[in-house]
């Protein structure tokens, strides 16, 4: 059971049976060389390849990779992105581009832009893109670009390791997202004002359990 | 002053830019200050330096030098550093990195942290960018939390574990027990992960496939719950309970039923009732509701799931929202040759399709449509296919064309029909058409005797109005050399008549062969057509003959060579000159030209050169010159050969059927066709050859022959093949798998291969073998295969 996406072969002596899939005009793409480094494994990756936020002007704001890339098979997204930044408003938010898929939505001067393999749910995908949205919405309050411009080392990403890991949905539930971030903001709040010793454990500024009861002490 | 705000000043100022130069200028400064910060020691501000570099990083500049910082930072006991520590190794420690190893043990003493604040980071850092080894290393760390910690880490854990698996197959077994109890969990975020988890596990192992097929009535429990619950403010979306949830149980479901009628049935139910009770009416419910459809085509439903699914599809195509109209036309594309007829009935919704002005939902569209072609539809179904061409987008059109051209040629109503079908679509795109057009065009010419006058009229008007798309051009000659004198009459019954002058038709000539916008092969056409014309017309021959000399000095030598000849022909053996251009014969389709889609041999000026060495080695006597030009007037009709190294053997056969009776009068070529069988692996001493026994319009029988030529015998040979997708391969049985030494005997297999939808044949071959005690393993492709034996 399992079909390989590149490798391709069909046989009774095979144990796994694979399918052929019909070779690219772009073979030599790096795409698909990225395809065929991971051949190896035999198997469908269903997975979400990256995830760009992209502003109007086609600068990034912020980039999510779920797979090993070289800098300069990064930047042969830029082609993509041209792709994505000429399409006309209202038309169909996914598009193929060299074997992947890509599902794009608009937000206000944001474009969020989701690679993704072949086989999955696209209509999902921008439900993902729709929640994750929605969480930056309900952090910032009102998020708009400039927020995540200024503030991307800090929350969004953040943000994003715990909405997605591995290019998979982690939490399903907004509110677990925004308990997770709110503690863990008061745990870096407390930890970056001070150095601080616990008087219960020895962990210096990390013990969170102590910090909810308060027993510091600076040094 | 904290030096945060330093960051969020650097990025104002980089913002503030107003060039290129100067925002490089102002990150080359702060890069400088940047490293120089990294080498001092720790004073606090490393985390927001390495914060800055990684801003840097994201506009694009190189941040390598930042790696170490990363490595330093994730190992320190701060946690606002380790953060950013574990944010930078995300960005810019891949696993291609060398520095990324550096980590590992980093990441093991935070996996064992009292906070799980801390755990989290490592797990999330693993989960995205850990490399094959230290997965190895770590995955025993993994399964340790996805057992004894909380739902926090538990689901962190469970999609880490997924990275690992996805990276190294072999550990699944490590995570199989314990993903096993996660399904029994409350939270929905750890049942996430572990149906994600058991997702990877299945697919990846077949024997974990089958212990999880036990699970499947839990599963299923599960999804009622999520389908009937009520309103659950945490999970809701747009009235759907986790659609995220949902729809990754229902892939597992699909997984899981798959080839195996008792897991089917025992979602059959489940699948109704969320088929059913699904709204629709945003995207979330959608989702759902396509996984849905998904799952029913998938495994083994009954038909009346079957015929649900198809309706909701069908319903989706008539959906405003063009995303969903897209991802509708994408399953019945999976599902049309199963379900013809359901897919059938929609459509003139598909059809409609064609017209929108989202570029992806035509593509969809057109694809479908192709898809749809049948012997009842097709008049139809051309006319919708045209208009399109004329408005379609430039990346689409080489598809459409030879997507019209394959729905001609399989259900053309009539010969007449045909002819203007492909002369519509050369007018319109001949751009963008395949190389093979023409010849296959030719021939189709020549088999529709009663349509002669009307083609060679309508291309003749063509002609006229635009040389510009040379493949029109090239037939239109050819058509005009051959049956000028039916165009000159003057009379045709389905055409008005128009009078044409001889002139006017070697005026035309004349002005594709001085045309700076034809093509070298173009130009051929129009010399060898006007040449043919000096015995269908009366008048003007002085003119032709005057043509035919200027272009004996011709530079480009194919020309040159052509007038010269004829040239030749009209002095020396003007005797022969009317025997020799006479009406060819009806051509037959010998070769495989479709199938292969090869355009090797597509244009004139490849095949004379092959034809032409044949010919040195028969006699030299004046017939070998009228040989020449017997493959001269032959090889322009010709469909192509499949490899022009094969055309030694396509000759004879040829020859045979075209100018049959000229080559008796020549005294005959003694060419006795071979089957010819293509060597297509030859090392270590072993050979593999491919001949192909029979061949139809939609399969053929190949037989794959193994031979050794060293001193021990070959043993443990197999043989892989691998084809496109939707070509259905069958290999018989091999006839051993030991190969004798020194040639004394061979081992063959027949592959039999079924191309229905005519799509370009290639094949992958793997050939495994042991030599010598070495085990040896190559894979070689084949792109053409060899005509079949006559």
């Amino acid at each position: 059971m399992g079909c390989c996406t590149m490798c391709c072969f069909h046989t009774r002596t095979f144990r796994k049976s694979c399918v052929y899939r019909e070779m690219s005009a772009l073979s030599g793409s790096l795409w698909t060389n990225i395809k065929n480094k991971r051949c190896g494994e035999l198997m469908p990756i269903r997975q979400m390849y990256f995830l760009l936020l992209l502003s109007r002007q086609g600068k990034l704001r912020l980039q999510k990779w779920f797979t090993p890339v070289t800098e300069r098979e990064k930047k042969v997204t830029r082609e993509m992105t041209l792709m994505v930044l000429a399409r006309p408003p209202h038309s169909c938010n996914f598009l193929l581009w060299r074997d992947l898929k890509i599902v794009y939505k608009r937000y206000a001067s944001l474009y969020f832009c989701c690679g993704l393999e072949d086989q999955d749910n696209e209509l999902l995908t921008l439900e993902v893109l729709q929640r994750y949205v929605e969480l930056l919405d309900k952090y910032f309050g009102n998020v708009c670009e400039l927020d995540i411009i200024f503030n991307f080392e800090k929350k969004a990403y953040f943000i994003l390791d715990e909405f997605l890991v591995g290019g998979e949905i982690l939490e399903t539930s907004k509110t677990a997202v925004g308990i997770a971030m709110e503690e863990a903001e008061t745990l870096q709040e407390v930890t970056h004002t001070q150095s601080l010793k616990c008087d219960t454990c020895p962990n210096i500024s990390i013990c969170f359990f102590c910090s909810l009861n308060r027993q510091w002490r600076s040094i | 002053m904290s030096p945060s705000v330093r960051l969020q000043e650097m990025i104002r100022v980089i913002r503030g830019a107003r060039t290129q130069g100067e925002e490089r200028g102002v990150i080359q400064r702060e890069c400088a200050a940047i490293r120089a910060q990294f080498r001092q020691a720790d004073n606090g501000t490393r985390s927001h330096n390495l914060a800055k570099l990684l801003y840097v990083h994201m506009l694009g500049y190189p941040a390598h030098f930042g790696q170490m910082e990363c490595v330093r930072l994730i190992a320190s006991p701060r946690y606002n550093e380790k953060r950013v520590g574990y944010l930078g190794a995300m960005m810019l420690l891949d696993e291609k990195q060398d520095a990324s190893l550096l980590i590992t043990n980093s990441i093991k003493n935070d996996l064992s942290h009292s906070s799980q604040y801390v755990q989290s980071l490592a797990l999330c850092t693993l989960g995205c960018m850990g490399s094959a080894e230290m997965c190895r290393d770590l995955a025993p760390e993994i399964d340790r939390l996805l057992r004894a910690s909380n739902s926090y880490i538990k689901k962190k854990a469970a999609l880490c574990a997924v990275h690992i698996v996805r990276k190294v197959p072999e550990l699944g077994e490590l995570f199989t027990p314990a993903s096993r109890s996660l399904l029994s969990e409350k939270n929905h975020g750890v049942l996430h992960g572990a149906v994600v988890l058991i997702t990877e596990l299945c697919e990846r192992n077949p024997e974990t496939l089958e212990q999880f097929r036990k699970a499947v009535p839990e599963l299923v429990q599960i999804m009622k719950g999520l389908v009937m619950s009520g309103y659950s403010p945490e999970h809701n979306v747009a009235g759907i309970s986790d659609p995220f949830l949902q729809v990754r149980i229902l892939r597992l479901l699909r997984i899981l039923g798959r080839n195996n009628e008792t897991a089917s049935d025992a979602v059959n139910d489940l699948l109704a009732q969320v088929a059913t009770n699904t709204d629709s009416s945003k995207t979330a419910g959608s989702a759902v509701l396509y996984e849905t459809v998904l799952t029913v085509m998938d495994i083994k439903s009954e038909s009346g799931l079957r015929v649900l699914a198809v309706n909701i599809l069908g319903r989706f195509l008539l959906n405003n929202d063009r995303n969903i109209r897209y991802i509708s036309m994408t399953s019945l594309q999976k599902i049309v040759q199963t379900d013809h007829n359901a897919v059938q009935r929609h459509r003139g919704t598909i059809v409609d399709c064609l017209k929108d002005q989202d570029a992806s939902v035509k593509r969809r569209a057109l694809e479908l449509s192709l898809a749809l072609v049948s012997a009842v539809n097709i008049r139809s179904l051309m006319k919708e296919l045209l208009l399109f061409l004329s408005s379609c987008p430039p990346e689409l059109r080489a598809h459409t064309t030879s997507g019209i051209f394959n729905a001609a040629e399989r259900y053309a109503p009539s010969q007449r029909w045909h002819i203007d079908t492909i002369l519509h679509v050369l007018t319109t795109a001949g751009g963008d058409v395949r190389d093979e057009t023409v010849p296959n065009l030719i021939q189709l010419i020549t088999t529709a005797t009663e349509l002669h006058c009307y083609t060679v009229h309508k291309l003749y008007r063509a002609l006229i109005a635009d040389i510009s798309v040379q493949s029109l051009v090239q037939v239109a000659c050819w058509c005009i050399g051959e049956y000028g004198d039916l165009l000159l009459r003057g009379e045709c019954e389905e055409t008005e008549p128009v009078q044409v002058a001889e002139d006017d038709v070697l005026d035309a000539l004349e002005t594709v062969l001085q045309s700076h916008m034809s093509s070298p092969a173009t130009r051929g056409f129009a010399l060898t057509a006007t040449m043919k014309l000096s015995t269908r017309i009366t008048h003007n021959v002085d003119r032709i003959r005057s043509i035919v000399s200027i272009y004996g000095s011709c530079i480009d030598v194919e020309l040159q060579q052509r007038a010269v000849e004829y040239n030749a022909l009209f002095k020396k053996y003007d005797h022969m000159r009317a025997a020799v251009l006479e009406r060819m014969p009806v051509i037959d389709k010998s070769s495989p030209g479709h199938t292969n889609g090869e355009s090797a041999g597509g244009s004139i000026k490849e095949m004379e050169p092959t034809k032409r060495t044949q010919e040195v080695a028969l006699p030299q006597e004046p017939a070998n010159q009228v040989c020449d030009l017997l493959d001269l007037l032959g090889g322009s009709g010709e469909p192509p050969q499949p490899s022009p190294a094969l055309s030694t053997t396509a000759l004879g056969p040829v020859s045979s059927t075209a100018g049959g009776d000229l080559l008796d009068l020549l005294g005959g070529l003694d060419v006795t066709p071979v089957p010819p069988s293509v060597i297509v692996y030859e090392k270590n001493g072993v050979t593999l050859k491919l001949q192909t026994d029979r061949q139809t319009d939609t399969g053929m029988t190949i037989t794959l022959t193994a031979t050794n030529s060293t001193d021990r015998e070959i043993t443990s040979l197999t043989l892989q093949a691998a084809v496109p997708k939707s070509v259905q391969l069958q290999m018989k049985a091999p006839s051993g798998d030991v190969i004798p030494a020194h040639g004394l005997g061979q081992v063959t297999q027949t592959v039999l291969l079924n191309n229905p939808n005519k799509v370009s044949l290639k094949m992958r071959v793997r050939v495994c073998y042991t030599s010598q005690d070495f085990v040896c393993q190559d894979t070689v492709q084949i792109d053409s295969f060899p005509s079949p034996a006559w």
